[in-house]
């Protein structure tokens, strides 16, 4: 079932930029979708018309089968819904405790004091930093900060999640951490979409590789058959992308014969388990 | 940077901020209302006594925090307890103010006095915690935002103003006086543009996360509050005792 829908939407900056040109996505409930494309292809503007920051010039943005309603008690539901985490935390948190910035969603929900303090301790726990709870924003890391943005939009239990490269500045043991925080929320039923330039993340991670290219959404492709989509359609290559590198490796090892010619592996460990597999027997 | 280090390391660091504040307002008044420089010098050694001896915050870091405040304590005493006088028979002369050693101690020890009390707030509460104790207190919420807004960005623009000469240096920007004022404008013409640009970034973030009004949060919770402000008021008292029956 389709939880956000965009149809053919259009928006241009008023400096004349074009944010989206005739776009049209669809976000399947409880998916992990990746959005991948080059730096202005319109990602961040396609995240801000999820959460309603931006309005559609034209085209249709639907929420659950609706079309999003913009006025203030519109706004108002569809936030409580659809929660978007920033690029940079330094551009979303701006209260100086960590408890007091998780708690600002949930406030402005309108929910009482001991739901909102359950809110709080539940979102910190799920990103691991309620140790952190009474800490000062400033006296955190990158990463910290980062996982306090997320713990202040899950506060407000979204049912879609929206991630403008969560993993961007992160080093690898964060990002493995990160990995592991958006694996548990997916299991707790929320729909992840997030914005990343790293195609090998996004083949191992998403169910759906959405592409952006000037403003449209190229191709919607589903991981699973993503080299086969690929050789018919150049959806990736089209936008510079390069293939996964575990595809590009899975598929010269089947062409030396040393793998047989199943399905494609979705990460090098998987690839390394089947060479591990080959030799046992 | 010294200030907010022990503000979040210090012993009493999850003691109410409203016994802690009660205390330093003891304090200030004690100082104001101190027959006598002893008493007033004894109020400041008590206050002073309490964050370096039951805080804990280090001595150290305390005559450094205290030391710029020190400075200008210093300069105005000076000025205090000398008279200029102009004469079209003299020259320019100085002398002792009739009264000066007398005002200058007077004036001297209770600033010092009110200068440990704040001191003591400050090193030993978060601003946090005291931001939450002023909503409390119904403090104007536009005060608090404000409050609030500007301790946040104090510290994104010293990031941003580290970062920003730390790039210009590295192409030698500051290499000569010419080329530091040069950079300097720079500097500040950049910063300008980032605070409108930092301004906006903030309110779509608020806006995202369903804000349309004040910005409003969760206050921290402290254990033992009435027992803390008890012990602070007692506390208070002795420092009033302390600075009305000194003789």
């Amino acid at each position: 079932m389709t939880l956000l829908e965009f149809a053919d939407v259009s928006f241009r900056y008023p400096d004349g930029s074009v944010g989206l040109n005739a776009c049209s996505l669809a976000i399947a409930r409880g998916s992990r979708n990746a959005l991948v494309g080059a730096n202005g292809s319109g990602k961040t503007t396609l995240f801000q018309h999820g959460n309603g920051l931006l309005r559609p010039q034209s085209g249709v943005v639907r929420y659950a089968g609706k079309t999003l309603d913009y006025n203030r008690g519109g706004l108002r539901e569809l936030r409580s819904k659809v929660g978007l985490v920033f690029q940079n935390p330094d551009h979303q948190l701006f209260s100086a405790s960590v408890q007091e910035d998780v708690s600002f969603g949930p406030i402005n929900l309108g929910l009482d004091e001991a739901t909102v303090r359950q809110r709080v301790t539940d979102a910190l726990s799920a990103v691991g930093m309620l140790d952190c709870a009474s800490k000062a924003v400033h006296n955190l890391s990158f990463g910290q900060k980062k996982r306090v943005c997320i713990a202040g939009v899950l506060a407000m239990e979204p049912e879609l999640l929206i991630l403008d490269e969560p993993m961007a500045g992160l080093d690898h043991a964060m990002r493995i951490e990160l990995t592991a925080v958006l694996d548990g929320l997916q299991a707790r039923g929320i729909t992840l979409l997030l914005a990343t330039h790293d195609i090998d993340f996004a083949y191992r991670w998403a169910d759906q590789i959405h592409v952006m290219i000037a403003g449209r959404c190229s191709a919607s492709l589903p991981c699973a058959e993503l080299e086969e989509f690929e050789q018919r359609h150049n959806a990736l290559s089209d936008a510079g992308l390069p293939l996964p590198s575990v595809l590009t490796l899975h598929r010269q090892l089947v062409a030396q014969g040393v793998l047989p010619n199943q399905a494609s592996p979705r990460s090098h460990a998987e690839l390394l388990d089947r060479l591990a597999n080959k030799e046992n027997h | 940077m010294l200030i907010e280090q022990s503000a979040y390391a210090n012993r009493w660091r999850a003691v109410s901020p409203a016994a802690k504040a009660v205390y330093a307002l003891c304090g200030i008044v004690a100082a104001f209302a101190a027959v006598s420089p002893a008493a007033a010098l004894t109020v400041a050694a008590l206050l002073a006594a309490g964050t370096t001896l039951g805080a804990k915050v280090p001595p150290g870091r305390y005559l450094r925090v205290a030391a710029p405040a020190l400075f200008f304590l210093a300069t105005s005493c000076v000025s205090l307890t000398f008279s200029l006088a102009f004469s079209l028979d003299t020259d320019l002369a100085w002398r002792l103010a009739p009264d000066g050693l007398q005002r200058v101690a007077q004036v001297g020890s209770r600033s010092l006095g009110a200068l440990a009390a704040l001191l003591f707030l400050v090193m030993t509460t978060p601003l946090i915690d005291l931001i939450a104790l002023l909503r409390r207190l119904k403090t104007p919420e536009v005060l608090l935002d404000i409050m609030v807004l500007c301790y946040r960005m104090l510290f994104v623009f010293s990031a941003a103003v580290h970062d920003t000469l730390t790039a210009q240096s590295a192409r030698l920007g500051y290499a000569t006086p010419r080329l530091a004022l040069r950079s300097l404008g720079g500097l500040t013409a950049n910063l300008t543009l980032q605070v409108w640009q930092r301004a906006h970034d903030l309110n779509v973030a608020a806006q995202a996360r369903n804000n349309d009004g004040p910005l409003r949060f969760l206050e921290p919770r402290f254990e033992h509050v009435q027992r803390d402000v008890a012990l602070a008021a007692a506390g208070g008292v002795i420092l009033l005792a302390a600075s009305i029956g000194w003789r």
